[in-house]
């Protein structure tokens, strides 16, 4: 199977790269028989606040081999690729690059060396067209001036190249996030490249595109690139994988090869644990019906058409693409998006007005967003403001618009016992916690007043293993209570483990409602896409 | 930013160095510096530490600090109002023009009073209303709608009255609102301390001035916690016109006429003082003991320089270097927590 | 990680991407061409060659220094100190023209030559000591520039004691400032070159691309790269160079050197370069669109002129306008 697409890539792939004067490392090398690594390093340490991210980390990457790195949501492996990118330096440790120790890798540097990045945060000027933010920094200039058609044909023919159905002159900022995740793998391969890293590449991809960046890989692999690619999708791990590194709570749990290795051994490095440990067991019992949505669509055209219902006592999973509208839907249903059709029923009575915040937390539904800095925390507030924050208008905590001070203060600091948020200090602000805490401290919003309808948007991203433990915890015991939950998440495992049913969105509709067996990763990653000619190559038994 | 973190959290497990960091970053080391002004000023020229200076400072900083304590309003949520300045040169010219139009209708100075006080804090209501409705409504920058408010103050406060000052005041406004005494202190240091004590309850006891922090230091976050951050943005510019009306008010007794130019520096000077003092530009942090501390430093410095014989001019060249080196401790503050 | 882009390309996003050139090139020509006939309709006056040159001459000043603020704003700043710049940049071109008249009285092309100079470094050097205090200390640049506007003012007053300064050669002060060429007066030639070199610098030259990448997204042009410092530094240089030629020109026509002068421009240069859709947020702005919203400012006050409306009104015009064109840019994505 991989042999023969490594034929087919090469029979209509070639790699020249335009932009570059000078030869190119891509062009003309001879595939590489002995195996040479292109990129070391050795005990790698870095701290942030509150944080031991890495804890001597090593890692070795050799020339034309795909190394898989792998681990949970804080794990680790984004502040590893970001030091080999030279984003920030590590606080201890060697790096090693092309047998040349490296004092200290800055951004520059490592662009130098020939790093190039695709980071899941997009580093494109919005403002900019594509062309424009592909040549940024590389600019062709004569007398001053820049050669603007130059250039232009410069990009047309690396788009060709690269087979990217991108125009040059369109804005960044008006494009998808598939285009933009094209641009930015555009961007990285222009200039020399010997070190490739790929932070969950296909997360928005189609599938027809992943296909076309799957080539490109191979290609590149052909030609001696040495490639980090970071994603938690087994199916394509297992197809594009040379080896793999296993990063738990910041520290390397070992290497493998990705052809050894099964998927239950992998989940157990990465977890530290049997997955029976990591995710409660949940005692599905739906009861009535709390929430029904019939024919939901966002102006944004975000969520197109949908139908969807939740049942007390239970856990529902939204699965999709990055993009595909699990969390529009979800910020929909809290009043966070403008809406434009369709019927939104609580307990049994349509809403008379659309959903506001306010109108859906009174009415007892509270959603968790994905983005706790952006939408969820007042990080330089203490702990106990951002408590009591989603409730100050109830009786308890003020009087005709005054605060009730003693009560608030009582309140909070018995709901951070509860919740274990550490440090259990009230008076702290919320920028000082963790990942974990954090979403522990969101999470009081939901015991602190009457909720029963909780709408999760990721609710674990970018919390340790141990914290996530916990959220799931406290997920079912919220469940247990007779709570309705509804998760939008990119985490397969934790919709697969958690939910009873599982609704599937592809481009802003569902595309499939999954229930008891069906629920396993192959037939939900298979709902993604569009069915189109080409299938996604699935294993037989997934899970 | 990351380095700041660190250093804060190593601090906080170190109990009596915490208190003292925690103390320097509620009130910076500005109260310090304050005394060591004052101070410095008195060595260069000894009558500076009269009580009489004293109470002079206060009579002066009075002003400045009710300004800045509304000015403290839209900063917490990472706003600003640039029109504060103009919008006291309108309502004092406006406020002089009811009261001596009242006057002359009806002869009744008392009635001129009220109509004249009732007539310059109805126009603050609305200039924040049309203020916070362009911000919070309409979500245009706040940059853009306090300037654009503060070239329309200053053209009605040069046109209303001609561009001359409106003098012939009745001496009995000026007597009892600015030189009459209010529980043993002068009227504008008693009216301060009120504004000061009603702004710190609204600050720190309400809902609205809780959620004046929060939406300062995460916007989407209040209005995702369901509160209406729209309503509570608009009404921030709304207080702090009030406070501008009120201050505008007493300043135009203690003149004596409705001045086109009364605000002039107020907008520099009450951002200023707010900033100096410890109120952060990105939101969200900022209590009124900060101006406080804020304006009675710029009135020092200012009245110093009187005293040692500084150049108006050159006054206004420190007041610029002041700020700027202001913020920039502030910053360099933050990045520390010291 | 909010998930803003999605795959559907919504109307809202097409609007918004339309809706610049209708800004930059329907709405504001229309109303400039509108305003342009109801004004000559309601006073045959306005259409006199005079009146209409004067117009001209008024609108350069004003795209001048508007070029200017319209560069900082794409790198993602402020600059409130224009108005102090050039005020200052009048007081010290005009005292040291004064002074080098007594020095050498035989020479006076040379005296305006070195007092321009003189004029222009005042400018460069504010602006360079903005961009470094913002760039490298990091200050925020509203603070930066009130607060060198503050310092501006302060010399200039001081150093003129709030008098004007007179002395000036005529050469300058009434050959320069009168001097038409094909029946226009050299302003307006020198105005067009400087818009046209903004235009080639902005659009054409790497440093250009680098200002509006910087504005769009700090982080990413760090990245690619791109000198980031230097970019923020420089817009500062070219927004208080070109105040300060603003304020040399202005100080030729009123024939002094005045720390008043000209006290509306700070207000009048952002209302300009909002006008012709220069975003507040960085990263978006085209000199021509900037020159058309001077244009619109220029005819705006000649009519309240022609109105026999006191000129003092204007500020209140200007600052309506202002917010009007912000709030316009706020409405309009909802409109559809």
């Amino acid at each position: 199977m991989y042999e023969r697409r490594l034929d087919r890539s090469r029979a209509h792939t070639t790699f020249s790269m335009p932009l570059d004067n000078q030869t190119t490392p891509l062009l003309g090398r001879t595939k590489l028989s002995v195996v040479e690594p292109v990129f070391q390093m050795n005990g790698i340490v870095k701290h942030f606040p509150g944080v031991h991210a890495l804890k001597g980390v090593d890692l070795e990457v050799f020339k034309g081999e795909v190394h898989v790195l792998f681990g949970e949501n804080g794990a680790g492996k984004s502040t590893l690729i970001n030091i080999i990118a030279g984003t920030f330096p590590p606080d201890e440790g060697k790096i090693v690059f092309d047998g040349e120790a490296q004092s200290s890798m800055t951004a520059h540097r490592a662009r130098e060396l020939g790093v190039s990045a695709v980071f899941q945060e997009f580093s494109l000027a919005p403002d900019l067209t594509i062309e424009e933010n592909l040549l940024l920094g590389r600019e062709a200039t004569r007398f001053g001036l820049l050669r603007k058609a130059k250039m232009r044909e410069q990009v047309r023919a690396m788009l060709a190249e690269l087979d990217f159905d991108l125009s040059p002159n369109t804005r960044v900022g008006v494009l998808t996030r598939a285009e933009q995740q094209m641009t930015e793998i555009a961007k990285a391969l222009l200039g020399k490249v010997k070190l490739l890293i790929l932070d969950e590449p296909t997360s928005s991809l189609t599938e027809r595109e992943t296909e076309k960046l799957f080539a490109i890989i191979a290609q590149l692999k052909h030609h001696g690139v040495g490639i980090i690619y970071v994603s938690h999708r087994l199916g394509e791990i297992k197809r594009i994988g040379d080896r793999l590194t296993v990063l738990r709570d910041g520290a390397k749990i070992g290497t493998v090869a990705v052809a050894k290795v099964d998927e239950e051994q992998l989940v157990e490095m990465m977890t530290g644990r049997a997955a029976e440990v990591l995710f409660p067991r949940i005692e599905h019992r739906p009861q009535e019906e709390v929430l029904r949505v019939r024919d939901l669509s966002t102006a944004s055209g975000a969520v197109r058409g949908v139908d969807l219902y939740l049942r007390a006592g239970e856990v529902v999973g939204l699965a999709g693409l990055v993009g595909c509208g699990k969390s529009e839907l979800a910020r929909a249903l809290f009043g966070l998006e403008v809406l434009e059709g369709g019927r939104i029923s609580l307990f049994g009575r349509d809403l008379q007005t659309p959903p506001t915040p306010a109108s859906m937390l009174a009415s007892g539904v509270c959603y968790f967003p994905s983005d706790r800095v952006a939408e969820g925390l007042a990080l330089v507030r203490p702990l106990r403001e951002n408590v009591s924050m989603a409730a100050l208008k109830l009786s308890n905590f003020s009087w005709h618009g005054l605060l009730r001070l003693a009560a608030e203060r009582i309140i909070s600091q018995e709901k951070i016992q509860q919740l274990q948020v550490r440090p259990a200090d009230a008076e702290r602000p919320v920028e000082l916690l963790s990942g974990g805490n954090r979403q522990k401290v969101m999470l009081s919003r939901g015991i602190i007043r009457d909720v029963k309808v909780f709408l999760f948007d990721e609710p674990t991203v970018g919390i340790d293993v141990g914290a996530k433990v916990e959220i799931y915890r406290i997920l079912a015991k919220l469940q247990q209570q007779g709570a309705a939950i509804l998760v939008a998440s990119s985490e397969l495992p934790e919709l697969l483990h958690l939910s009873s049913r599982v609704y599937v969105m592809n481009r802003g509709k569902i595309s499939a409602e999954l229930q008891g067996d069906d629920i396993r990763e192959d037939v939900i990653l298979s709902n993604f896409f569009d069915r189109e000619g080409t299938t996604f190559p699935r294993r037989a038994n997934a899970h | 930013m990351n380095a700041l973190l660190h250093t804060l959290d190593s601090i906080s497990r170190n109990g009596m160095r915490h208190s003292v960091a925690q103390l320097g970053i509620n009130y910076g080391f500005l109260p310090v510096i304050l005394v060591l002004t004052y101070l410095a000023f008195g060595v260069l020229e000894p009558r500076f530490l009269t009580a009489n200076n004293a109470l002079n400072i206060l009579k002066q900083s009075s002003y400045l600090i009710i300004f800045a304590a509304a000015q403290l309003f839209p900063l917490l949520t990472r706003g600003y109002d640039l029109s504060v300045g103009m919008v006291i040169s309108m309502i004092s010219v406006a406020s002089a023009m009811i009261m001596m139009a009242v006057l002359h209708a009806t002869n009744d100075v008392p009635l001129a009073i009220v109509a004249a006080a009732c007539g310059g804090f109805g126009i603050g209501v609305l200039v924040g209303v049309i203020n916070g409705a362009c911000v919070a409504a309409l979500g245009i920058n706040p940059f853009i709608v306090t300037l654009g408010m503060q070239g329309v103050a200053f053209g009605l406060a040069t046109t209303l009255s001609g561009g001359f000052p409106v003098y012939n005041l009745p001496d009995a406004y000026s007597k009892i609102f600015a030189y009459s005494n209010w529980l043993g202190l002068p009227a504008s240091v008693a009216t301060c301390l009120i504004i000061l004590g009603i702004v710190h309850i609204i600050l720190s006891r309400t809902v609205f001035g809780r959620s004046l922090y929060l939406i300062g230091a995460s916007p989407r976050a209040v209005h995702v916690a369901g509160l209406p951050s729209h309503r509570y943005n608009a009404l921030a510019y709304v207080a702090c016109a009030c406070l501008t009306s009120i201050g505008a008010l007493l300043l135009t007794a203690r003149t004596a006429s409705g001045e086109p130019n009364a605000g002039g520096d107020f907008m520099l000077k009450s951002i200023a003082a707010a900033v100096i003092g410890g109120v952060s530009l990105r939101g969200g942090e900022g209590r009124v003991i900060h101006c406080v501390f804020g304006g009675l430093f710029i009135t020092v410095l200012s009245i110093g320089m009187n005293f040692v014989r500084v150049d108006g001019y050159i006054q206004q060249i420190i007041l610029g270097i002041v700020v700027i080196a202001a913020v920039y401790f502030d910053q360099f503050r933050r990045r520390t927590r010291l | 990680m909010v998930e803003t882009h999605t795959h559907v390309r919504t109307p809202a996003v097409q609007w918004r991407q339309y809706r610049r050139y209708l800004v930059s090139y329907g709405l504001l020509p229309c109303l400039l061409v509108m305003l342009f006939l109801l004004l000559g309709f309601y006073d045959e006056r306005f259409w006199r060659v005079t009146n209409l040159i004067n117009v001209m001459r008024n609108a350069s000043y004003l795209m001048i220094i508007s070029a200017g603020q319209m560069i900082v704003l794409i790198v993602g700043g402020f600059d409130l100190s224009v108005g102090g710049v050039a005020a200052l940049t009048s007081v010290t071109m005009a005292l040291a023209m004064v002074q080098l008249r007594n020095l050498i009285p035989d020479a006076l092309t040379t005296v305006v030559v070195l007092g321009v100079l003189v004029g222009l470094i005042t400018g460069f050097a504010i602006g360079f000591l903005n961009g470094f205090v913002v760039a490298i200390l990091r200050v925020n640049p509203f603070m930066v520039t009130i607060g060198s506007m503050s310092v501006a003012y302060g010399v200039a007053l001081y150093a003129t004691a709030g008098v004007p300064v007179y002395g000036m050669p005529e050469v300058f002060s009434r050959n320069f400032a009168n001097l038409q060429l094909f029946g226009l007066p050299v302003i307006v030639y020198l105005t067009i070159v400087i818009l046209f070199a903004v235009w080639v610098a902005m659009g054409s030259t790497k440093l250009g691309r680098y200002i509006y990448a910087v504005g769009s997204n700090l982080h990413a042009a760090s990245l690619s790269g791109v000198p980031t410092t230097v970019c923020i530094i420089v817009a500062y240089v070219a927004s208080s160079l070109l105040a300060s030629v603003t304020g040399v020109l202005l100080t030729a026509r009123v024939g002094s050197g005045e720390a008043n002068l000209a006290q509306t421009l700070m207000l009048e240069s952002i209302a300009a370069a909002i006008i012709g859709g220069v975003s507040l947020r960085g990263g978006v702005g085209h000199v021509g669109s900037v020159a058309l919203g001077a244009l619109l400012l220029a005819l705006v006050t000649n009519g309240l002129d022609i109105m026999h409306i006191n000129s003092l009104f204007q500020p209140i015009v200007i600052g309506v306008v202002l917010v009007a064109a912000a709030g316009l840019d706020r409405i309009a994505p909802t409109v559809r």
